[in-house]
Order: structure tokens, then C-alpha cells, then sequence
């Protein structure tokens, strides 16, 4: 027996997993669970009525034309959003990026230590990311007001700095020999990525760029909850006045223009040759570049005319970014926010664990949800000649029905849950539950439920086939290929996934807060409506350690899994 | 004769605790076709490395076309190296561009940034390209992805961005190392008329003695980072080279 | 691919079909009468969104025209989602005349100087918040405000966070019997307008709602009030609240006595017309009477008490 090895008692892995569990309890505590009353069961007749009115929507023709409009404002942000961010990401990138700075410090070969300049780059993107589109949208308010201005550069700014960690992470992973032999045949360092940095890596980058277009129409959803217009806008109306009928009308729409977008985005993918969503891991562009083919042109050239179409509808009015006004407003909030409220400090770090603790539940509850949903969501699973499907994949009869209607059902639900903001889903759940942790954390788990189910469905359709296939050949019963080879293999990637979006979770809970969940964003949203700019500084800053010791915590734990 | 085109001044690099080069000084003169020649490790690439500014050493001078490449700000340093073309074992071509780009890429040193980014759109200047791909033979390629063509075939557009970068001397590493015999002797001629048609320098590091003898003037043996003979071709015995590959003295 | 670009040309050819009208959001209504010099920059009226958001842009459509009509310059309504949103909005001058409740009224002030109130409706001099209960709860009538301690224990939901009637003054009147926030069951909610109050006590969602006595009345007199459900437990003392105000920014724009045209065209709407009444009745108001922001130091006392002012 001694030969065999000895098993380590607590491998890192199990050391995150129990942690992990424990932080899930904890929640539950905090949350109050099993102490106080949670369920408002009186409630549950107006969640039946808002419930049933899905199935009559107002449908008349005033309504239509309101959703259309509606619907397009909300695309026209995400699109000038995107765009937006995609310039500012790439330019952050590039800068963000150490393989930049080792360029332009000359003679690259022999330099080891990156530059300060560098370190001080990546911090600089750090800021805008860790605040919520929404807050930067109650920002640009109180300079700009409700021009379509706000509602572009709010999501543009805190998009184009994670579009620029992205990028430069991507750059960095490039192979740097074509860019190192261009600067030494004396060519300038932009001149010389754009000939082999920014080809190499495009494939990547375009990617990358349609999942965060993707986002940008959430979000745009979101925006319009602070009155920015749009569908989100429209919801928020409806729901005010309480008039179901219509703002099923308007889900109904959010459900197509996400469904058509993701789907889209989703095609576009697969024709280029590359299957994840998400850039977490990169691997080197496969398919020639993009550019160089006709549908290459096409692509471009019609984003370009949907790009330019959609300032065109909205105009924003970016003379205001240099106007006297803005200056003088930024001054007076500057000096109105001056000196911090101190006194704040013990709210702050009871709301602040209120949060954490949302976030967890959040997250916990999207991934359990997500990963149940992902099975029968992926296309390679139950469908006749799938993994999990006993049958050999030839029978037409009523039986293979089933597969399908799951995979269907499967689908709307992640496009549901995941379409609706989180705020509607927050003030939907608040009908049977008393505001505070848990309705913010369900709110937040539903919408990411959605968007974590689909991810992990697309990680298990891009599975490594042949082990599974063995499995199966084996004569292997569906459950144990599950277990043995499904699961192992998709796990960490589900882990890793759950636990980046759990960083996002965090970040939403701000904007739950203002529908009266507890935590920070109840406690800014007090705030805002006080006017209390000394005491906002405050939770901002304290809602920005928290992003960053939650980012800190995430990436450790995604290290050690992988 | 005229000033030498590079010339080493006591160089000594090391790698962490790996020494490469010791203590060497040479010239290289304008129109020179130099081999490098020794081992694998013999601090080859290391040299090549230096002559075209990729390294700074850790002691000693490095001198290009008159200047102490230590010295240099960035942007003397880089019209410096648009005189020097280097080309690869390894190629670095970017394979998902079309050859035309890799190829372009030549003119880079002289091109502003809006034109080689409006060139990525609408490939510019296309005469010389096409005058660089038909002088290495393949000018049919023109249109081809990179990542598409053979390996001897992506050798001879690595030579055509050199071509349009037109630079005064040409620094090959191991150009043929992955190549077969035939192509290896296609791609040295090329090399050499390559120079020869425009009075180039060429140094060029190579496993192939032969090849050495037979396409260069002038043979430089190193072993262990040391120089261990410098002299014309011609004159390199059998002696002296088996000295070179044999196991280092003790 | 084909399907992508073919999805995006649909979308552009749907688009266009709407180019005629490329209006910015969110929607204002356009100016309507034709006798305005329409190249005037439009005075734009808001409102906070105490009721039905729906109602709201019917009532203001309405009183736009009519102000149009007398001040002889364009005027728009423009919506916005929530108090602190019209109180931004006035301040970055994006709204000039702005129906604002008391507290926000008084942290516009803060924030604008030289904005002035004009008029209130005549109930606002004298206004009540009304605390409703659900039926079912089995909250009987208060019999006087200590009796607000009987609430301890029951849930509980306010209107705005910035509400005057539907969460300053009853929650001020609620710390003078001695209640807490605190003492309620679960937490307290903000159901964010007054309406949105009302269906939720009504269905049961939170026991007991303060809000606007004013709309309880409008919505009872228009049978929209489902008296089985719901009743009114406890009607506050009377405290100053609605009212309008200017921003500096319209004097500027369209004479120094713009402010007093705006006063006398409210003041002006009378009972016996027809037109006039039918503003009049939206507003739930029998006539406008002038204000001065003196009237409102009560009201700023108590917010900065409560917190809502610093």
C-alpha cells in the first residue's frame, strides 16, 4: 500500500470549495433566513396577475408603435455604446497592454521589468470599470441631463475600460516575434501592430466585440431605467402604473431584440470559426482574417452604415463634453461632495457585507439554476445522437419530441431570465418578498441565470467530443457519462465563468438597490435622493474596495481551479 | 575603403547566468557576404541579435552605419534599423494576412500611420511588391493568405519584405535550417544575387558549412561565444573547422 | 452570416420607415399651437411622477397647450422617471417649471439659486397624507396619532424615497409617536408613487401604505378605490406641500417677468370654464393661489431632521 501515492487532504481546490459553501451559509444568515419574515405570501394574488397578463399583452397599435420606437432607441444606445467603447477599449488596450510599453521603450529584447507607466495604466482602467453603467448614467445626469448623451457615454466609459483589460490581455497573449521583427527593421510602434498585433489577434478581438454588444443591450435596457428613454424606460412606466398588459408588450420585445441579437452574434461567431463566447482563455486565431474575405466587407460596411444610422437617430449632443456648464457642475460637485461624512463608516460596513452577501446568493443561485438549465439547453446532449440520449439517433417517432421541446423550453427560459433587467425582476419579486438580501439576490440570480445557463450550455457544446464518445461506446449509462466524463471536464470552466460573473453580480447590486433591496445600493440610492454628495463619495469608495478585493478573491480562486 | 558598416567593440552579452558572447570585436564592411558558422548555442543568433539592435549588450559597443547603437534615442535607433533587414528562421510572418501585407510590411519605416492603415484596406504600391515577389520567384502569390503557402514559399516572402524594405545590409538567421536541400540551395542564391544586384552586406548564420563556402566571402567561426576564426572562405581548412565543431577544450 | 446582415437591413429598412420623426428620448410633446414662433427655445414642464405615469402625461399634454396659448411661447412636458430625476433635471436646466411636492421642491431650491415658487393649488396650503391598511389586516382606525404605535410589527410601505406626503411627513409623524423604522415587519418599502401605494396595500402586498391624501380622494371619487380591500386608518395633520417652480434659467430666456406671467396664467384658470376645469379637476385643485418659498422652512426643518436634506 505504500506505494501507492499519498492523497493531499486539502488540495487548494477543495480548500475555494469549502470556502465557497461557507460563504453561501453565511449569506443565508445575513440574508436573515430562518429568523425573520422573508415571504409576504399576501402578495402572491398581484404576482398572479402580473404573471397571467403575459398571456394578454396590450397589443393595439399605439402600443406597437410605442414598442418599436422604443425598441429601436434602446438598440441605437447599444450600438453607439458599443462603438463607442470599442474605440476607447482599443486605444486602452493597446495602452493597457505590457507589450506596448515594451515596444515603445525601444530595444524590447533585454527588458524584463515593465514600465511604470504601464502599472499606471492598468490602474487607471481599473476605476471606470468597477462602477455600474447605471451609476455613471446618475453622473452624467446631474452634468448633462436626460440627453442621449449620458445614456451613450455611460455605457461606453465603463465598457471601453473592460474591453481594454480584455484587449490588452489579449494582445499580451499574441506571440510577439512578427511585431519584434517589424521595430527591428525600424518600424514605429503603432505602425508595426497594426501589422502584426492587431491581425493576429482581430479574430479574437471581433469576438469579444459582439459578446460585449451583446451586453450593451442590457445594459441599454438598464439606462433607460433613470429615465434615459427606451425600452427599459417604457418598463419602468408601466410598471408604475401597474399596467401589466403593457409591459408584457415590451418584454415581449426586449425577448426578440435580445433573442435576435445574441442569435446573431452567436452566427457570426461560428462563421468566423470561433466558439467562445467569452474571451476568458484565448486560443490563436484560426480562420483567415475577417478582411479579407467578401462577407468580410459586407460585415463592415453594414456595421459601419448601422453604426453612423444609429448617432444619426439619437444624436447626442457631444458639444456638451467641452461646455463651460459641465465644468462648472463638475466644480460644484466636486466642492458639494467635500468634506467626506465620516460618520458614515459603521452604515457603510453593515451595508457593505449586505452586499457581499447578496452577491453570493446571487451568483450561487445563478450557477445552480444555470447549470440545470445548460444541459437540456445544449444541442449535444438529449437530442437523438447526443451524449446523454440512449437511442442511436434514427427514430423519427414521438419519442424524440421530448429532447427537442426540452432544448426549446430550455433556451426561452435563459432568454427570458436573462432579458428582463434585474431592477424588473427586482420589483417582481418584491410582490411576495419583503425588500432587503434576498429578493435583490434573486432578482440578480434570475438575470444572471440567463446568461450564465447559455454560457455554460455553449462550454458544454464545444466539449472536448472523444472521451465522451468512448464513454459512451463503452456502453457507459448517460448518468455516469455525466459524471465521469462530462462534469470533470467542464467543470472548471463552469467554476471559472460563475466566479467572473460573480464579480459582475457585485457590481449589480448597486443597481438593485434602487428597486429597495438592502445593501449599498439601497444605501446610494438614499443618498441620491438626499442629495447627500459627502456621504455618496464615501459609499462610492467603499463599493470600489469592495469591487476590488471581490475582483482579487475571484481571480485567486479561478487561478487555483484552472 | 570605406567606414565599416558594422563593427564590435569588446561585446559581451550574457542571458541571466548563460554567457553568449565574450569579449568579441570584428568588421563588417560594406558588399561583405559573412557566414556565421559553429554549434548550436555557439552565440550565433545572439550576434545577429546585436547587429540589428534587438539586443543591447551587457558590455562593449555595437556600431551600425557609423553609430553606436547603445546610444541612440528610439527614434535614430529605428532609422538606423530601416537600414537593416533581418530575416528569420522562424519567418514571423503574421499568417492570416495576405501576402501582399507581409510583403508591405517592408515599407513600414517609411510609411505614415494613416497609409499603411489605409494599405490594410486597399493594398498600396502594389508594383513593387509584385517586383519583390517575381524577383524571389512567386509573384503569383500576391493575393494568397500566408498561412496558405509552403514553407519554402512563406521563406521567399520573408525575403520579398526585405526586398521593399531595401535596407543596405541583410542579416539572415539560419534562413534555411527548416528548408530541404534544394530549396535551401534556391533560397542561398537568392540570398547572395540578392546582394550582389545592389551592392548589399549580407551575414547570414548557418549549420551548412558547405554553403557557407560556397555563397559567402567570408567564414566567421564561433564556439562558446568566442570568435574562433575570421577569415575569406577560401582559406578555411578542414583543420579548422573540425577544430570548431569538436567537443570545447579543456 | 447571410442571416446576420439580412437581420441588420431589416432592422435599418424598419428604422427608416421611422426617419421622419428621429424625436430624442424620451418623447416630448411637440409644441401644437400654431400662433407660437416656433424657433423659440421651448419652456419645458415637468413634473415628479407621484401617480400613474400614464395620467401624468394626459394632465400635462393638457395644461402645456393652455400655457402655450397664453404665454405665447412653445411649451413641452417632459417626463422623467423619479423625484430625484426631476430635481437633477432642474438643475441642469433641462426643466424650467417643474411641479415639484415639498421636500423636492425645497432641495431644488437648495440646489438652483434664485429659483422661486410661484403658485400651489389651493389644497396645498393645507395638505394631509393619509395612512391606508388592507382590510384583511384587521387595522381598525387610529384614533389619534400616539395610536401610530399600533403599527409597530405590520408591513409597511411608503411612495417615493423623496415623497413628501407618501414618506417625509409620515414618517416624521410616525417618529413623533415614537415608531421607527425598525419596529416594521420586514422591511419598509417604496412602492415609488402613490398609485402604485394603493394597488399594493389593496392587494395585500404590504399591510398598511402612507400616500397623497389628495389622489386617495381623486381615485375614490372615480370608483377606482376597491373599498373592500382597503381603507384609510389615520389622516396626518395638514402641512404645506405642491407646488411650482421657476427656474431662473426661463427669466433669462424670455424676460424678467416671465416668472409673474407664468403666476398670473396659473392663477388665471378658472372653475367656470369649461377648458380651465377640466386642468383644474386633473389637478384636484379648485383654483392655484400664489406661493413664496417662505412657506416651506416646516417642511425643510423636517427633512433635514429625517435626513432627506443635509
Amino acid at each position: 500500500m505504500s506505494s501507492l501515492p499519498r492523497r493531499l487532504l486539502l488540495t487548494p481546490t477543495l480548500a475555494w470549495g469549502l470556502a465557497g459553501l461557507g460563504a453561501i451559509l453565511l449569506s443565508l444568515l445575513a440574508a436573515g433566513l430562518f429568523q425573520q419574515d422573508l415571504v409576504n405570501l399576501d402578495g402572491l394574488p398581484l404576482l398572479l396577475r402580473f404573471l397571467s397578463a403575459s398571456l394578454h399583452p396590450d397589443l393595439s397599435r399605439e402600443m406597437l408603435q410605442l414598442t418599436w420606437d422604443a425598441t429601436l432607441i434602446t438598440l441605437a444606445y447599444a450600438v453607439c455604446g458599443t462603438a463607442l467603447s470599442l474605440l476607447f477599449g482599443l486605444v486602452g488596450g493597446l495602452l493597457g497592454s505590457e507589450v506596448w510599453w515594451l515596444a515603445v521603450s525601444g530595444a524590447g529584447g533585454n527588458q524584463v521589468q515593465p514600465p511604470p507607466l504601464w502599472l499606471g495604466m492598468r490602474a487607471l482602467l481599473a476605476f471606470p470599470r468597477a462602477i455600474h453603467e447605471l451609476i455613471w448614467g446618475l453622473f452624467f445626469v446631474g452634468l448633462w441631463g436626460l440627453d442621449p448623451l449620458t445614456a451613450v457615454l455611460a455605457i461606453a466609459i465603463p465598457f471601453g475600460a473592460i474591453v481594454a483589460k480584455v484587449f490588452s490581455e489579449i494582445l499580451d497573449d499574441t506571440p510577439r516575434q512578427p511585431l519584434q521583427v517589424l521595430l527591428n527593421s525600424g518600424v514605429s510602434p503603432l505602425s508595426a501592430c497594426c501589422y502584426s498585433l492587431l491581425p493576429q489577434a482581430f479574430l479574437n478581438l471581433l469576438s469579444y466585440a459582439f459578446y460585449r454588444f451583446e451586453c450593451s443591450v442590457r445594459s441599454a435596457t438598464v439606462l433607460g431605467l433613470i429615465g434615459a428613454g427606451g425600452l427599459g424606460y417604457q418598463l419602468l412606466l408601466s410598471f408604475q402604473s401597474l399596467r401589466y398588459d403593457q409591459l408584457w408588450t415590451f418584454f415581449y420585445a426586449l425577448f426578440v431584440l435580445n433573442g435576435l441579437v445574441d442569435w446573431s452574434s452567436a452566427r457570426l461567431r461560428q462563421h468566423l470559426g470561433c466558439a467562445s463566447r467569452m474571451a476568458l482563455n484565448f486560443k490563436p486565431a484560426a480562420a483567415p482574417l475577417l478582411a479579407q474575405q467578401r462577407s468580410g466587407w459586407l460585415l463592415g460596411l453594414g456595421s459601419a452604415l448601422l453604426i453612423a444610422y444609429c448617432f444619426w437617430y439619437i444624436h447626442p449632443d457631444f458639444s456638451r463634453l467641452w461646455s463651460a456648464t459641465t465644468g462648472q457642475r463638475l466644480v460644484e460637485i466636486y466642492r458639494a461632495s467635500q468634506p467626506p461624512d465620516w460618520q458614515l463608516l459603521p452604515e457603510l460596513v453593515s451595508a457593505a457585507l449586505a452586499t457581499v452577501a447578496m452577491s453570493v446568493l446571487a451568483i450561487a443561485f445563478a450557477a445552480s439554476g444555470g447549470l440545470l438549465l445548460a444541459f437540456p439547453a445544449a444541442h449535444n446532449f438529449f437530442l437523438p445522437g447526443g451524449l446523454l440520449n440512449p437511442g442511436r439517433g434514427s427514430g423519427r417517432g414521438s419519442a424524440s419530441r421530448w429532447p427537442w421541446l426540452s432544448l426549446l423550453l430550455a433556451r426561452a427560459l435563459l432568454l427570458i431570465t436573462r432579458a428582463i433587467p434585474a431592477p424588473i425582476w427586482a420589483l417582481a419579486v418584491v410582490f411576495v418578498l419583503f425588500p432587503g438580501i434576498l429578493p435583490g439576490a434573486i432578482a440578480l440570480g434570475l438575470h444572471n441565470l440567463g446568461i450564465l445557463g447559455r454560457l455554460m450550455a455553449e462550454v458544454i457544446e464545444n466539449l472536448d467530443q472523444r472521451p465522451l464518445e468512448a464513454l459512451k461506446a463503452q456502453g457507459a449509462p448517460a448518468g455516469l457519462v455525466l459524471l465521469y466524463g462530462v462534469l470533470p471536464l467542464s467543470l472548471p470552466q463552469f467554476l471559472a465563468y460563475a466566479l467572473y460573473r460573480w464579480e459582475v453580480c457585485l457590481r449589480e447590486t448597486v443597481i438593485v438597490g434602487f428597486v429597495g433591496a438592502a445593501g449599498l445600493g439601497r444605501l446610494l440610492s438614499e443618498q441620491l435622493s438626499s442629495f447627500d454628495y459627502p456621504g455618496l463619495v464615501l459609499t462610492l469608495g467603499c463599493f470600489l474596495l469592495l469591487t476590488f478585493a471581490v475582483d482579487w478573491v475571484s481571480s485567486r480562486a479561478r487561478r487555483s481551479i484552472r | 575603403m570605406a567606414a565599416p558598416l558594422f563593427e564590435l567593440k569588446q561585446v559581451s552579452h550574457q542571458f541571466g547566468q548563460v554567457q553568449a558572447l565574450t569579449a568579441i570585436s570584428l568588421c563588417i564592411w560594406p558588399g561583405d557576404r559573412v557566414a556565421l558558422v559553429g554549434s548550436s548555442g555557439a552565440g550565433k543568433s545572439t550576434l545577429i541579435r546585436l547587429l540589428n539592435g534587438t539586443l543591447r549588450p551587457n558590455q562593449g559597443e555595437v556600431w551600425a552605419l557609423g553609430r553606436n547603437l547603445n546610444q541612440l534615442r528610439p527614434a535614430r535607433l529605428r532609422q538606423v534599423q530601416s537600414q537593416i533587414g533581418t530575416v528569420y528562421q522562424q519567418l514571423h510572418l503574421v499568417d492570416n494576412l495576405r501576402v501582399v501585407h507581409n510583403v508591405n510590411a517592408g515599407h513600414l519605416s517609411r510609411w505614415s500611420l494613416p497609409k499603411a492603415l489605409l494599405s490594410l484596406l486597399l493594398p498600396l504600391e502594389l508594383e513593387t511588391a509584385t517586383q519583390a515577389l517575381a524577383q524571389v520567384g512567386i509573384p503569383e502569390k500576391l493575393y494568397a493568405v500566408t498561412r496558405d503557402l509552403s514553407g519554402g514559399q512563406q521563406q521567399r516572402v520573408a525575403l520579398a519584405r526585405v526586398l521593399v524594405q531595401d535596407p543596405l545590409a541583410i542579416l539572415a538567421d539560419e534562413p534555411i535550417a527548416s528548408l530541404d536541400p534544394s530549396l535551401s540551395r534556391e533560397v542561398m542564391d537568392l540570398l547572395r544575387q540578392l546582394c550582389q544586384q545592389a551592392g548589399r552586406t549580407l551575414v547570414v548564420s548557418l549549420h551548412d558549412v558547405g554553403f557557407a563556402q560556397s555563397h559567402c566571402d567570408r567564414i566567421i567561426g564561433l564556439r562558446q561565444g568566442a570568435v574562433v576564426f575570421d577569415c575569406p572562405s577560401p582559406q578555411v581548412s578542414d583543420g579548422m573547422l573540425a577544430d570548431l565543431y569538436s567537443a570545447p577544450h579543456e | 452570416m447571410r442571416q446576420f446582415i439580412l437581420a441588420a437591413c431589416l432592422l435599418a429598412l424598419g428604422a427608416c420607415t421611422q426617419a421622419q420623426s428621429p424625436s430624442a428620448a424620451p418623447s416630448a410633446i411637440p409644441p401644437v399651437n400654431p400662433s407660437v414662433d416656433a424657433t423659440v427655445k421651448p419652456l419645458t414642464t415637468g413634473a415628479i411622477p407621484d401617480q400613474d405615469p400614464e395620467k401624468l402625461q394626459r394632465l400635462y399634454g393638457k395644461l402645456a397647450q393652455y400655457l402655450e396659448a397664453e404665454l405665447k411661447v412653445p411649451v413641452v412636458y417632459k417626463p422623467v422617471t423619479d423625484y430625484t430625476a426631476a430635481v437633477t433635471a432642474f438643475k441642469v436646466e433641462e426643466l424650467d417649471l417643474v411641479w415639484f411636492g415639498g421636500l423636492t421642491g425645497v432641495q431644488a431650491r437648495l440646489q438652483v439659486p434664485g429659483a422661486e415658487a410661484i403658485a400651489q393649488r389651493d389644497i396645498d396650503a393645507n395638505f394631509h397624507s393619509v395612512f391606508i391598511a388592507n382590510r384583511k389586516s384587521g387595522i381598525e382606525p387610529l384614533k389619534d396619532s400616539s395610536d401610530l404605535a399600533q403599527l409597530k410589527g405590520r408591513s409597511l410601505t411608503f411612495g417615493s424615497e423623496s415623497s413628501t406626503s407618501g414618506r417625509l411627513m409620515p414618517q416624521y409623524f410616525l417618529q413623533q409617536a415614537g415608531v421607527q423604522l425598525e419596529d416594521f415587519k420586514g422591511q419598509v418599502g417604496f412602492s415609488k408613487n402613490h398609485d402604485a401605494t394603493l394597488q399594493l396595500v389593496t392587494a395585500g402586498t404590504y399591510e398598511v401604505g402612507a400616500m397623497n391624501e389628495e389622489v386617495w380622494q381623486k381615485r375614490l371619487k372615480a370608483g377606482e378605490v376597491d373599498l373592500d380591500n382597503v381603507q384609510v386608518i389615520w389622516r396626518t395633520p395638514a402641512y404645506y406641500d405642491y407646488h411650482w417652480v421657476m427656474s431662473p434659467a426661463a427669466a433669462q430666456r424670455y424676460g424678467a417677468d416671465f416668472p409673474q406671467k407664468v403666476q398670473a396664467a396659473l392663477l388665471k384658470l378658472d372653475p367656470s370654464v369649461p377648458e380651465h376645469q377640466e386642468i383644474l379637476e386633473l389637478f384636484g385643485a379648485a383654483k392655484f393661489i400664489p406661493t413664496q418659498n417662505s412657506n416651506y422652512g416646516n417642511i425643510e426643518a423636517v427633512g433635514r431632521q429625517i435626513g432627506k436634506i443635509k
